[in-house]
């Protein structure tokens, strides 16, 4: 397909929960060397989404493909397995652990010594322990965070917490990195480190696909933007496209960007 | 951190060294049979440690595994006339095969799911060794196990016997410490830290956790071995629920995913009904409110004193630093 590769594509998404329709008919593509990000309000279906794409959430109809084929059988795992990289909204890390150790298991699915190796030739699992170190401490250094690989990750900051999570996903290889609200929870100096590092995780060939609420992050890092609303897809396009859709405008963007307009449409709606 | 861990292997040392010596002094054959089993004891216990320990599952069929450990190597040894040694690998294949059948089908459910299975296979172990009176003897046990010889020492006596066992412990005991440290040992942890997470790092959390229990039933299958070789005789009636529960109240007592803590938690356990024999028919409420308030109080287990002593004693010593 040339320079329009895609990565991710997903069609025809069907997610209910018990007759509440948490995301309907959504379909998108994630293009190979863009950032995509979905956007929309509390409740869109966004989370469901990732869920669905990761596999946590099995959907009830549609169909996902990444890199041109279907993964809708696969489980979590082997999604993961595939380059499929993902952070959670409210930190998921192996909280009575170190920086470095929740860093190493984040490569631990590409290990392949056997365990008998470990207990019979020491020089083999040693090297194998050396070489996860050694990535783990090359990907610290990349997101800034070496000085506190020997912390045990509760005592961190909530920032870094978040940074430790991101490089444990970094950790696995990701082909894709889907990344749940990565601003929330950020003060405004923290928020730019973090663009910074993702835009230098994109620049490694690693594409991205984010959730966000922030439209300061989300203006300086998509190239492409989903807007959901309620389960659908109510726009799709570039941020100077998405910026001035009325219908965004109505939905979301209103908050931020027109509140008069928002407060005139609402008073219409009452 | 790696002092403490360093001080703890010291200590621990020390136990086993101490653990040694006790036959030196102490003739009495009662008090001899109780320090076997308690070597027995914790060779299960560091095996449970990896279930319920380490990666957070509920076992509660430790008895089971540990009758069928012992029904195995017993039978085999007794009827046929196999060398105890061999029975004894047999009894932890045996163990393997717990791990991996009854594993698979429990470990794919979440929650406490694995529990009730793990304390219903226990009950259907003792059920069966209780009804199927022409192979298990039933009530009336296996008798006249045979003892074995390490090359040219005959294991005949309590004392020698003792020896064997807790040379066996020992070497467990650092494979256990190996296995903790090893990418294994992290996923384990990781498993009791956040479900959610591993899966999202391409690991398969069901063969975690199977590892974890086959681990677990292997070395409890090898401690029933070891337990019928010792007492010569076993029984149905020894396999109650109440024995997988106090297995898990040594791992609870002791610390839990600690392996010194294991270590205390066998020795406390096994020894407190004879310490608390004076109390006679209050005995078992007084072991019962024990064993709450340390459930209570300390649940990360005893081992945790040592860090809320130093703590205490380092707030201490800050304040006078300050004054």
């Amino acid at each position: 397909m040339g320079n329009e590769e895609i990565v991710l594509e997903v069609k025809n998404l069907i997610k209910k929960f018990d007759g509440l329709v948490a995301v309907n008919d959504l379909s998108f593509k994630v293009k190979k060397g863009r950032i995509h990000a979905l956007i929309g309000p509390n409740g869109a279906g966004k989370t469901t989404t990732v869920n669905m794409i990761t596999g946590t959430d099995p959907q009830n109809e549609g169909d996902i493909l990444f890199c041109g084929k279907s993964i809708l059988k696969l489980p979590v795992y082997s999604r993961a397995k595939l380059g499929i990289g993902r952070t959670f909204q409210n930190i998921k890390l192996f909280s009575s652990m170190t920086v470095l150790e929740n860093l190493m298991i984040g490569a631990q699915c590409n290990t392949n010594q056997h365990i008998l190796t470990y207990l019979v030739n020491l020089k083999k699992a040693k090297a194998e322990e050396e070489l996860l170190k050694e990535k783990a401490e090359v990907i610290l250094d990349f997101i800034g965070m070496y000085r506190y690989k020997d912390e045990i990750v509760s005592n961190l900051a909530y920032g870094r917490q978040k940074m430790t999570e991101l490089g444990r996903t970094l950790m696995m290889d990701p082909k894709l990195i889907l990344l749940d609200e990565p601003a929330a929870g950020l003060n405004p100096s923290e928020r730019k480190t973090f663009i910074d590092i993702i835009w230098k995780v994109f620049e490694q060939d690693i594409d991205i696909f984010l959730i966000e609420h922030n439209m300061d992050v989300v203006m300086n890092l998509s190239h492409d933007i989903t807007v959901l609303n309620f389960g659908c897809k109510i726009a799709e396009g570039g941020s100077k496209e998405i910026q001035n859709n009325e219908e965004v405008i109505t939905a979301y963007l209103g908050e931020g960007y027109r509140k008069k307009m928002m407060e005139k449409e609402a008073g219409a709606n009452a | 951190m790696k002092k403490i861990k360093s001080k703890q292997y010291i200590v621990m040392a020390a136990t086993f060294v101490i653990l040694a010596l006790v036959p030196i002094f102490i003739n009495n054959n009662y008090y001899i049979t109780i320090l076997n089993q308690m070597v027995i004891n914790m060779l299960v216990v560091f095996g449970l440690n990896f279930i319920t320990g380490l990666t957070g599952q509920m076992n509660l069929g430790t008895a089971g595994i540990y009758a069928l450990g012992a029904y195995t190597s017993a039978l085999l040894s007794r009827n046929f006339g196999i060398s105890p040694w061999l029975t004894m690998i047999a009894a932890v294949f045996v163990g393997f095969l717990i791990g991996r059948g009854l594993g698979y089908p429990s470990l794919k459910m979440r929650g406490v799911y694995l529990s009730l299975t793990t304390l219903a296979f226990s009950e259907i172990v003792r059920i069966f060794a209780t009804n199927l009176v022409s192979i298990t003897g039933g009530t009336q046990g296996v008798k006249n196990i045979p003892r074995f010889a390490v090359g040219f020492i005959q294991l005949d006596s309590n004392v020698k016997y003792f020896y064997f066992v807790l040379i066996v412990t020992i070497v467990l005991c650092l494979l256990s410490i190996k296995i903790t440290h090893s990418k294994w040992g992290r996923e384990f942890r990781a498993v009791k830290d956040n479900v959610d997470a591993i899966e999202s790092l391409g690991l398969d959390i069901k063969k975690i956790k199977i590892r974890a229990f086959t681990i677990a039933a292997m070395y409890g299958a090898l401690g029933g071995a070891l337990y019928a070789h010792f007492n010569q005789f076993i029984t149905s009636t020894s396999f109650t629920t109440d024995l997988s529960i106090s297995y898990v109240i040594m791992l609870m007592i002791g610390g839990i995913g600690n392996i010194f803590g294991n270590i205390i938690g066998a020795i406390v356990i096994t020894l407190l009904p004879e310490l608390l024999r004076f109390l006679g028919d209050y005995y078992q409420i007084t072991y019962c409110i024990l064993v709450l308030l340390c459930a209570v109080f300390l649940p990360n287990g005893l081992i945790s004193l040592y860090g809320k002593a130093r703590h205490l004693y380092e707030k201490k010593s800050a304040v006078k630093g300050g004054e």
